[in-house]
């Protein structure tokens, strides 16, 4: 792989803009995605009814903590990081009802949502999510802006991609995968608004550093969840 | 907008009590006297039906509820599946006539069958309303809605054919016709997502159903006088002791109006083979709901037209040993063709209903697929 060979894009690199630096942290991830096995799976049309099943249950483990700790991030914004704190508490509002999305293509699927109510996070979810509300209980913690990045990313760039090849493989209706659907015009308005800070000039080169580190933490454990499907 | 697709995983069916063979029927239904009786065989000689099954014991009296007889049907489809009634997210059920009046009978049939909380239909109607239960189901397994729905057709008429509804006026071919015609039993099949994980499945490829109620009278009928209804004259409208003598609560068929119903339904057959939906040179099997043999030779007759090398084998009815059991015939007869191992993967199987009520008809094709586990997966 051509990019494990790039620059570190955790050491602020002369020259590179932090959205040039965010975009290194995104190729490592498509290296990290490659070898996911259920998403080579789906690329080679083997995937089954009980594969997306699977993927959608683990997600879910974790996906309902994602409008919490944006909610504790937005509750550790001080006044000097207000526009930061109106985004988070913008977002978390928006990313409080996607889980019931994913419930619903998970039962529209032959799932139980009482199961999937009921099931645990994964060993990769459980980092993710421990890293992310550490993180969210730190004093201005803008950082999270690489999570975000990573996270809407996926959902903007990746998921209705899965979503499409889901349906051409199993024959799925739209209304079982609209989570993933759902997710490309939502994330994809979250990270226009994000690209508008990322490029504000309101960020220090400190502050570059912490996002695009906090990025690839994310990057690494979002990837590690979908590789321990159900451990 | 993109669809799943539906496929017919499972089939069950069931028939109530023996086999009742042709000189069975007056012990059960009555109608021993010279005059019936020879009525009686000149219409068994007509429709080519040998046995049938009733939800009735040697004395005419009742052993089972309509609502019975589809629970078993339903519970025959699921073993045949392997799955429970908590699988089901709906349930659309077709009879004619429910055990009551109120409520309807997906909610007794459901209620008798258990499983979760489950989206329900109960299409009413006579013969094709098996099929409106039919599409409902697959439509909504179509949209996503619902990973897994049952549909079952199941009809009891025996208990009103017996002769206390035919005590006190005098019957005529309209109301004898139907009388030693119908009798009981039930069908159901499994609609699902995905095929069979382990055995072929029937995909549905396209359901039509169409009315031509607009341009033609009512030919099979019960509740009300004549062939057309008026303010007052409902059997809901009259004393009960009324209606019952002018023979409202007997089930009739205006039997001149048949031939009719025959070349309706060859014209809406022909239809859609001129529109391109049947391929008549990949017409693998063909399932046909018909009240008699008669109507039988009318359609090879037309069909023949059309395929001059029909393949009369090809053709499946079980009418003479199961009965025309109405909404529930084209079910009873799917499920025995399936069980004995007609289909092979590719073939396609036309189903055809003609509903006499009031010109209906109803078709459906069916495409054989194999299992859906896939072959050369890793895990």
């Amino acid at each position: 792989m051509t990019s494990a060979t790039s620059t570190d894009p955790s050491t602020a690199a002369a020259g590179a803009s932090l959205l040039e630096r965010l975009g290194d942290v995104w190729l490592e991830l498509e290296d990290h995605l490659a070898k996911v096995p259920v998403l080579q799976r789906l690329d080679d049309g083997t995937v089954t009814v009980e594969d997306y099943l699977r993927l959608l249950f683990n997600l879910r483990q974790q996906v309902i903590d994602g409008s919490l700790w944006i909610a504790r991030a937005a509750s550790n914004f001080d006044i000097d990081h207000f526009e930061l704190r109106a985004a988070a508490i913008k977002h978390a509002e928006e990313e409080h009802r996607d889980h019931f999305l994913l419930e619903a293509d998970y039962v529209a699927l032959g799932g139980s949502r009482a199961e999937l109510r009921a099931g645990r996070k994964n060993v990769g979810s459980e980092a993710l999510s421990g890293y992310l509300f550490t993180y969210a209980s730190r004093p201005n913690p803008a950082g999270l802006i690489g999570a975000m990045f990573i996270i809407e990313g996926l959902g903007a760039r990746r998921a209705a991609q899965w979503a499409a090849r889901f349906q051409e493989v199993l024959g799925l209706a739209d209304n079982q995968v609209h989570f993933m659907t759902y997710h490309q015009e939502a994330d994809g308005a979250h990270t226009g608004d994000m690209e508008a800070i990322l490029t504000s000039g309101l960020i220090d080169d400190a502050t570059a550093d912490e996002i695009v580190r906090c990025a690839q933490v994310v990057a690494r454990l979002y990837a590690l969840q979908l590789e321990e499907l159900d451990r | 907008m993109t669809t799943a697709r539906a496929y017919l995983t499972g089939f069950g069916r069931y028939l109530p009590g023996p086999a009742v063979d042709n000189e069975g029927i007056a012990a059960r239904l009555g109608g021993d006297d010279a005059v019936t009786a020879r009525i009686r065989g000149s219409i068994l000689a007509s429709n080519g039906i040998r046995q049938r099954h009733y939800a009735l014991d040697e004395q005419g009296e009742p052993t089972e509820l309509n609502e019975e007889l589809a629970v078993k049907a339903l519970h025959a489809a699921l073993d045949d599946r392997g799955i429970r009634p908590s699988d089901l997210r709906m349930l659309a059920t077709a009879t004619t006539l429910g055990d009551v009046l109120v409520p309807g009978f997906a909610n007794m049939v459901h209620g008798r069958l258990g499983g979760g909380p489950m989206q329900l239909l109960s299409a009413s109607g006579v013969c094709a309303s098996s099929m409106a239960a039919l599409d409902a189901v697959v439509s909504k397994v179509r949209l996503g809605d619902h990973p897994r729905g049952a549909v079952v057709a199941s009809e009891l008429p025996s208990r009103s054919l017996r002769q206390r509804r035919y005590d006190g006026f005098r019957a005529g071919m309209d109301a004898h016709f139907l009388r030693w015609m119908l009798s009981d039993g039930a069908g159901a099949v499994v609609v699902e997502f995905q095929p069979h994980p382990t055995r072929l499945s029937l995909r549905v490829d396209w359901i039509r159903q169409v009315s031509l109620a607009h341009d033609h009278a009512v030919c099979m009928r019960a509740g009300m006088s004549g062939d057309a209804t008026h303010v007052g004259g409902t059997w809901q409208d009259v004393a009960l002791a009324d209606a019952q003598a002018a023979g409202m609560f007997v089930l009739r068929q205006d039997v001149g109006m048949l031939d009719d119903l025959a070349q309706a339904g060859i014209a809406q057959f022909e239809e859609l083979v001129d529109i391109g939906l049947v391929d008549v040179r990949h017409l693998d099997h063909v399932i046909c709901h018909y009240s008699t043999n008669v109507f039988r030779d009318v359609a090879f007759d037309a069909l023949r037209r059309r395929i001059p090398s029909l393949d009369t084998d090809r053709w499946f009815s079980n009418l003479e040993t199961r009965g025309n059991t109405g909404s529930a015939s084209i079910f009873i007869a799917l499920e025995e063709a399936w069980r004995t191992g007609r289909f092979q993967p590719g073939e396609t199987v036309l189903l055809a209903v003609p509903e006499s009520g009031r010109f209906s008809f109803a078709f459906a094709q069916l495409t054989v697929v194999a299992p859906s586990r896939p072959q050369g997966a890793s895990s």
